[in-house]
């Protein structure tokens, strides 16, 4: 019964909305490999969608180009959500470990990320008249992903419908205590940096006079 | 072998020299570097569609030096010259060389004399001269005899604040004799007269800006009492600066920093701004650190032309800029800059345009600069106007030849692809569509493009998609019947 490939066992679980992550939890199935590289393909599918746009929808600043931000858009962001999820669903008896919260999260967002290929693919024949059908297709990649990810928390902690919206409530809010301590540990680290160089200059001020 | 090496010195002996006379021959003497903007709003090198070639002073023309001129219009033969600091009037001939006429004293109706007090602004229209004598409080109509035949002094009206000064700085009369003026510490516009001096109102008032701390202010004003209210400092718009008429249409330009909206505006004769709905900007978009200043420079527009060909001219009086427009309020050429050269100024008060040339007053330098017009921005013209009259077959050579001499001009390649598009030829339209990073322009051509292509390939597509379907099912029972056989 089930033995599936890893690769079947992918396309099971997005298409299975419901059931699917509980029966990959159920077989221990789930391969980080192809974790990692859903992940990666979510990076290209943020720089594709930005910078392979059709130029009838608009006209991107070509001018330069900073990778720093798709890489915080995609997987920067994701991997906040695994950390912040775990550090949550730790205190709330989660069942789930790290390691199948990012195999099950990344498999989630399959939907999303196939949503930014097509539509990017699919600017380059398309009008701006005709911009309501890959509007359809972004509503519908999003939501489906929204819904797996919701179903791929509740199984992997095994967690009731009410628990799991809570959770995913708290591991925002946890992305965004994350956030805070990293603007604050910036902030210390040039105060730091700062009182460094001031000492530095002043004692070779000194050593040269 | 030694042949050969013989050529390759005279190559590369040709090559200096070729290339020293284009040098040569691409200095030009302005003080600045001669620039535009591109699709995303960055200053770009361009090549210069007017040069400064020479300036005027009074002692050129014939007559004293001028003193703080503030004001030039050129009414089709003769210019004249608001001469503020010596209270006169000066009409020099249209090729500047000498001066026509001098008006400094003037016969009152009942034979008295009277002269001017700083008069800031001249117009002249129907063989009369309206002179905005600023510091006398009225605006004199006077024949070229030198003979008064009107004065316009404060109005005593209920829409007129009587505590308000009457200071005249700029005036202009339309077609049937109204009289518009500019008036100092006015903020509710130009004042309206009738043709014989009778106030009518005022015209063409800014906006005020809902900025921020206009909304806390209304909020705040609620919870006031009146008392406090009255001593509260008002939130006014910015006074009209400049402006010119051309037509039906009036344009009137305010130099104020912090004020962005109305900084140019196109008022129709029931004073509504034509410009307002559309999403125009005029003036620099990024001004660069000033080092002879140690500041960045405000953008103040003060004054505005409109020439013949219905180009607008602006005036930036603290940089030193101005930016030529087309009617469609297109950029066209950016000239001048703040320098003591030829071609910069440090004060410049007015602007003026007459056939193809500008005409700039200085306050300061006490002259007129004369901007020519080169062959690359006769070119130029030549393509706007054709554009803009709606003959784009015939613009697109001159757009190709603007191209051709200044890769860097973004509207050109917007004519282009406009022309192309009209023409049919979708494929170049979309290409010159993205060199303009024009987006919306492109999303047309695309579109007419798409369905030529759809229409003569129809068959093919059909065939091609036929195939791979009933490749694809055969496939996959192929496949299936091999599941089922293991």
């Amino acid at each position: 019964m089930m033995n599936l490939t890893q690769k079947h066992w992918l396309k099971h679980a997005v298409t299975h909305i419901f059931e699917g992550f509980e029966d990959m939890r159920w077989k221990k199935s789930g391969s980080v490999k192809i974790a990692f590289f859903i992940l990666i393909l979510f990076f290209f599918a943020e720089i594709a969608h930005e910078r392979l746009y059709g130029f009838q929808f608009y006209a991107v600043y070509d001018k330069t180009f900073n990778i720093i931000p798709y890489f915080i858009k995609s997987i920067v962001l994701f991997m906040a959500w695994t950390v912040g999820n775990w550090s949550v669903c730790t205190i709330l008896d989660g069942e789930g470990t790290m390691k199948n919260i990012f195999i099950y999260s990344a498999y989630a967002l399959v939907p999303y990320i196939s949503q930014m290929y097509i539509n990017t693919v699919l600017s380059h024949f398309l009008v701006r008249d005709e911009y309501v059908f890959m509007q359809m297709i972004e509503i519908m990649g999003t939501l489906w992903t929204a819904v797996l990810l919701f179903s791929a928390v509740k199984s992997v902690h095994q967690y009731t419908v009410l628990k799991t919206f809570s959770a995913v409530l708290l591991t925002v809010v946890a992305m965004f205590i994350m956030l805070v301590l990293l603007v604050l540990f910036m902030a210390l680290v040039q105060q730091v940096y700062i009182f460094i160089s001031t000492v530095y200059t002043e004692i070779v001020y000194r050593i040269r006079v | 072998m030694k042949s050969m090496l013989r050529k390759f010195l005279m190559l590369i002996f040709t090559f200096f020299v070729v290339g020293n006379i284009v040098n040569v021959s691409a200095v030009d003497a302005s003080p600045y570097i001669s620039y535009n903007y591109d699709c995303w709003g960055d200053a770009v090198p361009s090549q210069a569609g007017y040069i400064a070639n020479r300036t005027v002073s009074g002692d050129d023309i014939g007559v004293d030096s001028f003193s703080e001129p503030s004001d030039i219009f050129f009414d089709g033969d003769n210019f004249y010259v608001a001469d503020t600091g010596n209270n006169r009037i000066v009409s020099i001939d249209g090729r500047l060389e000498k001066v026509s006429a001098v008006y400094e004293k003037f016969e009152m109706q009942d034979g008295s004399f009277t002269t001017l007090n700083r008069p800031e602004g001249v117009f002249v229209s129907d063989d009369i001269i309206y002179i905005a004598d600023t510091q006398n409080s009225r605006i004199l109509l006077v024949s070229h005899d030198s003979e008064v035949l009107a004065e316009i002094t404060k109005p005593d009206s209920e829409i007129y604040d009587r505590n308000k000064t009457f200071l005249p700085k700029r005036v202009i009369a339309d077609k049937a004799g109204n009289i518009y003026a500019v008036l100092g510490n006015i903020t509710t516009g130009c004042a309206m007269f009738g043709k014989h001096g009778e106030f009518m109102g005022f015209y063409g008032a800014n906006r005020v800006e809902p900025t921020a701390e206009f909304v806390v202010n209304y909020f705040r004003n609620i919870f006031m009492s009146d008392k406090k209210k009255a001593r509260r400092k008002r939130q006014v718009p910015s006074a009209i600066t400049g402006f010119d008429i051309r037509g039906d249409f009036i344009f009137t330009c305010t130099a104020s920093s912090s004020v962005l909206s109305d900084m140019v505006k196109k008022l129709n004769s029931a004073g509504k701004n034509i410009f307002a709905e559309r999403n125009v900007s005029f003036g620099d978009y990024k001004l660069k650190y000033d080092t002879s200043h140690y500041k960045i420079p405000d953008s103040s527009i003060c004054d505005i032309d409109i020439s013949e060909s219905g180009n607008i001219n602006c005036l930036d009086f603290s940089t030193g800029h101005i930016f030529q427009y087309d009617e469609e309020c297109n950029l066209l050429f950016i000239m001048g800059t703040s320098a003591e050269q030829t071609g910069g100024f440090e004060s410049p008060s007015a602007i003026e345009s007459a056939g193809e040339n500008i005409y700039v007053l200085d306050s300061r330098k006490n002259n007129i600069t004369v901007f020519t017009l080169t062959s690359f921005g006769k070119t130029v013209h030549k393509a706007v106007e054709m554009y803009n009259t709606g003959y784009y077959a015939e613009s697109l050579d001159l757009w190709y030849e603007v191209l051709r001499r200044d890769g860097n001009y973004t509207y050109a390649y917007n004519g282009t692809a406009f022309a192309l598009l009209r023409k049919g030829d979708y494929k170049n339209s979309m290409k010159y569509a993205r060199l303009a990073g024009n987006s919306e322009l492109y999303n047309k051509a695309f579109e007419e493009y798409r369905s030529v292509f759809l229409k003569e390939n129809s068959a093919k597509i059909f065939f091609v998609l036929l195939t791979a379907g009933i490749t694809f099912t055969a496939l996959r029972k192929i496949k299936k019947r091999g599941e089922r056989r293991s």
